[in-house]
């Protein structure tokens, strides 16, 4: 399989096998791909016990296509890289000795990494990953991460049949500090801007950018779905699940934009999470 | 463990209170104490905003009043620093929805566990400016080198004087402009002070790095080539009871002038 795909005409595996984390990869990496004989190849790492998140492999693997190389497969028996190559479509293969192939391993010394080089300081903090992978259109853009509150004051279930509330029409903007509360769906044609809450008992409609918080099933129902021309909302309650843009996109302003794409965010597996996509359920 | 409460005030708007307070409390927390920062502009919230924390608020200073909830589940802790606590205004209710004897009570059992707690006032004299102040036993009055600045921080401190709480009240001089005073079209540090006859905590010069530091959610002592971000930290360093210098915030001069400062400096020296 190996040499059907050229592997082993044009190819080296690069051992990575001595870095403990994804700030060392890079760095070793990085000193590899800088020798001349390593330009147009096709590599291969080889690099065992390392757990690599999916934004930290797409970095990498945006390093290698930066030096004019490829990055073919990778040998792991990290659980968490073998499941996050998977999801970005990199190959896993496990070298067998036997195969002829040029392989570069970096001198032991070499792994006393200088850390005013490395990339990132913090090798536990992924953000900067996260960050590096998103405005370079690796991964797609996770606007909401769920949020945490220490004993957080659950109501109670509401099961309610949502089909069988009233609902509040409003035409107007929400400007910052108004609030409205209703004990049905609320829909809203206009903008909620930053600061304005909204807090329905059923669903929250908003035919423009949501900024506020809004507030959605609050008595407890979790079937309640929040939904907008443009999700932008510093906190999306639903039920008792609370999310929060994330800090990378948290910008105190909202975009303007000529287009939008509508975006719903409902509740599944107990986590709240945005869909773009709708399908068509009486089908 | 009992804490000290300082109430950051101005009069004016726009002197950079809110600033203030979230860049001494960064400052002090790096510096291994433990701080809660108050917002007490209930209805025009910007604490939040500038130390990036608005989309972790789910609890409010209100909702802690009208006992909605326990004064820890509303503490939102910073992001970088853990020793950091934010209690948030709420931005749906206005000025009344609390009085200075509950902030009082909130700041008493923050005390305990606290080295400093830090109010943030609103602009004004009003009830927001009650409020705020009754519970502090110390206070930083911002101004700026303008005239209507001063005029207000002056009446500010005649009220300050007139409460028998606050034991000590200190000047912070914000958005110096050397360039200007050299220029003779802006009141100096000295100027400001002889009109107010209150001892200097510190002098800030302006920085436009503080438009991208507030946009960005991320407090300017963070930024450690930062002029203003060096003011911030060493009045941190003064309020910790350090005796330290007065920043040099001339901007770099040319070599000629330099030297002249060099010999009227020296000449002032001889005179002595």
């Amino acid at each position: 399989m190996l040499e059907e795909n050229g592997f082993v005409e044009n190819g080296f595996i690069v051992n990575l096998s001595n870095a403990k984390n994804a700030a060392e990869v890079i760095y070793e990496l990085s000193t590899i791909l800088e020798m001349p004989e390593t330009k147009g190849k096709k590599i291969c790492l080889k690099l065992e016990d390392v757990s690599l998140n999916q934004s930290q492999l797409l970095s990498i693997k945006a390093l290698i296509e930066s030096m004019d190389c490829t990055l073919n497969f990778i040998d792991t028996n990290s659980e968490e890289t073998k499941d996050s190559a998977d999801k970005v479509g990199i190959q896993i293969i496990e070298f067998k000795n036997e195969i002829e192939v040029p392989e570069i391993k970096p001198d032991e010394k070499d792994f006393e990494v200088n850390h005013s080089d490395v990339l990132f300081e913090n090798n536990e903090d992924h953000t900067a990953f996260t960050e590096l992978a998103t405005e370079e259109g690796l991964i797609e853009k996770k606007t909401y991460e769920s949020l945490e509150v220490e004993d957080i004051i659950k109501t109670e279930s509401d099961t309610e049949d949502l089909s069988k509330l009233t609902t509040l029409y409003l035409r107007q903007n929400l400007r910052s500090g108004q609030t409205i509360t209703y004990d049905g769906h609320i829909v809203l044609i206009g903008d909620a801007h930053p600061g304005s809450e909204i807090i329905a008992r059923g669903d929250i409609s908003v035919w423009g950018v949501l900024g506020g918080i809004a507030h959605a099933g609050s008595k407890g129902n979790e079937n309640a779905v929040i939904r907008a021309l443009k999700l932008n909302g510093i906190q999306l309650r639903i039920a008792n699940c609370y999310a929060k843009r994330m800090d990378i996109v948290n910008i105190p302003y909202i975009q303007r934009s000529a287009s939008y794409t509508p975006e719903e965010a409902k509740i599944d597996n107990h986590q709240i999470v945005i869909n773009t996509t709708f399908e068509n359920k009486e089908k | 463990m009992t804490g000290k409460v300082l109430v950051i005030t101005s009069g004016k708007g726009g002197v950079g209170k809110t600033t203030t307070t979230a860049n001494i409390g960064t400052a002090l927390a790096r510096a291994g104490k433990k701080v809660v920062l108050i917002d007490t502009d209930l209805g025009l919230r910007n604490l939040d905003l500038l130390l990036g924390l608005e989309n972790r608020i789910v609890y409010t200073i209100v909702d802690v009043v009208e006992e909605r909830c326990k004064l820890k589940q509303a503490l939102v802790k910073d992001k970088k620093n853990l020793d950091l606590c934010l209690l948030a205004a709420a931005q749906t209710r206005d000025k009344s929805a609390i009085t200075g004897e509950q902030l009082k009570k909130i700041c008493d059992e923050l005390k305990e566990e606290n080295d400093y707690i830090i109010i943030d006032c609103p602009a004004g004299i009003e009830q927001g400016f009650e409020n705020a102040t009754t519970p502090a036993t110390e206070a930083i009055v911002v101004t700026t080198p303008e005239m209507s600045a001063v005029r207000d921080a002056d009446r500010i401190i005649g009220l300050l004087e007139s409460k028998e709480h606050i034991e000590s009240h200190k000047l912070l001089i914000n958005r110096v402009r050397p360039n200007l005073i050299k220029s003779n079209d802006m009141m100096s540090v000295d100027d400001v002070q002889e009109i107010l006859s209150c001892s200097i905590i510190g002098v800030v010069p302006e920085d436009t790095g503080i438009i991208t530091s507030t946009n960005k959610g991320e407090p300017i002592v963070n930024d450690e080539k930062s002029l203003a971000g060096q003011a911030y930290q060493n009045i941190a360093k003064r309020i910790l009871g350090e005796e330290v210098p007065f920043l040099d915030i001339d901007t770099p001069q040319d070599l000629v002038s330099k030297i002249k400062k060099f010999f009227i400096d020296l000449l002032a020296k001889l005179g002595k």
